[in-house]
């Protein structure tokens, strides 16, 4: 039997009681150490992604974030007691260090979109080209509607920045290297501020009608919860 | 403070903006948090949704996309 595992949480908090997660299997808690973590019952080798199975994952997470910030762990996440164990010598002072930065926050993300056609239409005597020069002139369309794009990406990710910067205890931008999705962004930001913070999107989407927005949350940390050491442990570094 | 979650591109009330939300929580669980190095053990049961959720920054786009279009036409 393994352990499918939802967030971690200081074994000092209370935690909503009676929740079910993945196939409807009761949530317990686990402690181990300083820490807590939520977790279920789950005979099978691998997780099925479906529609039920993410929202119960998101459920559970969701359902703690009303009474303390939890740093979630993703979707799928198997082990046995041991490995939870070992996890947990090994990294310890790691999460009890990202627990404190997320302590009293929620993230909140913002995605933006821009409808604009990069690529310049050709010119007249570019379409009366002989074909080697017709493609050699879309090539070159193309790397110029490319580059004005990133600009263009960097600029509104430098933007969204400085609006948010005020209420954001920290930020990740991320400009997008294709498509209509020019900026995503994860915001930490403080519980009491959360309306300070939708107050400022709002008002920045008025500056910019040009830019479709997509704001989301409160969601607990997800895009915070990471740890460098996860990565080189992976890679087999440490 | 509430912590029911928002869109804040819609109302929240058409399917397609709880697909959006929908799309938004697969984004979450399915690219980021806490990872135990290889202990992630998923399966594909669903083909579509397991294409969603890699794609799902696109998909999210369209998605919005569509809203925004609805709402545009609702105001005309």
């Amino acid at each position: 039997m393994k352990l499918y595992v939802y967030c971690l949480v200081d074994n000092t908090q209370t935690l909503p009681e009676s929740l079910h997660g993945i196939l409807g299997v009761l949530v317990r808690r686990l402690e181990i150490g300083d820490f807590s973590f939520l977790v279920s019952d789950f005979s099978d080798r691998t997780v099925p992604v479906t529609r039920e199975n993410a929202l119960a994952h998101a459920a559970v997470i969701q359902s703690v974030l009303k009474e303390t910030t939890p740093l979630p762990f993703r979707f799928g996440t198997l082990v046995n007691g041991q490995q939870l164990e070992n996890y947990v010598s090994a990294r310890s002072e790691a999460l009890r260090s990202k627990l404190e930065q997320v302590r009293g926050c929620v993230e909140m993300n913002v995605k933006i979109i821009s409808d604009r056609d990069w690529m310049e239409e050709p010119q007249a005597s570019e379409t009366q080209a002989k074909p080697g020069t017709a493609f050699l002139s879309e090539k070159r369309r193309e790397i110029l509607g490319g580059e004005a794009r990133a600009a263009r990406a960097k600029q509104v990710a430098e933007w969204l920045k400085d609006q948010v910067a005020p209420v954001a205890k920290q930020t990740q931008i991320e400009t997008l290297p294709t498509g209509k999705m020019l900026v995503t962004a994860a915001h930490l930001i403080e519980y009491e501020r959360v309306e300070e913070f939708r107050k400022r999107v709002t008002e920045a989407r008025h500056q910019r009608v040009d830019l479709h927005f997509l704001l989301s949350g409160p969601w607990a940390p997800y895009s915070f919860a990471h740890m460098d050491l996860e990565f080189e442990t992976h890679f087999g570094v440490s | 403070m509430s912590f029911e979650q928002i869109i804040v591109s819609g109302n929240g009330d058409s399917l397609e903006e709880q697909e959006l939300s929908l799309l938004e929580t697969l984004d979450h669980v399915l690219n980021r948090g806490l990872v135990i190095a290889g202990e992630i053990t998923i399966a594909v049961a669903d083909i579509d949704l397991i294409f969603l959720g890699l794609n799902v920054m696109l998909s999210s786009v369209e998605t919005a996309q569509q809203v925004l279009r609805e709402r545009q036409k609702k105001s005309e």
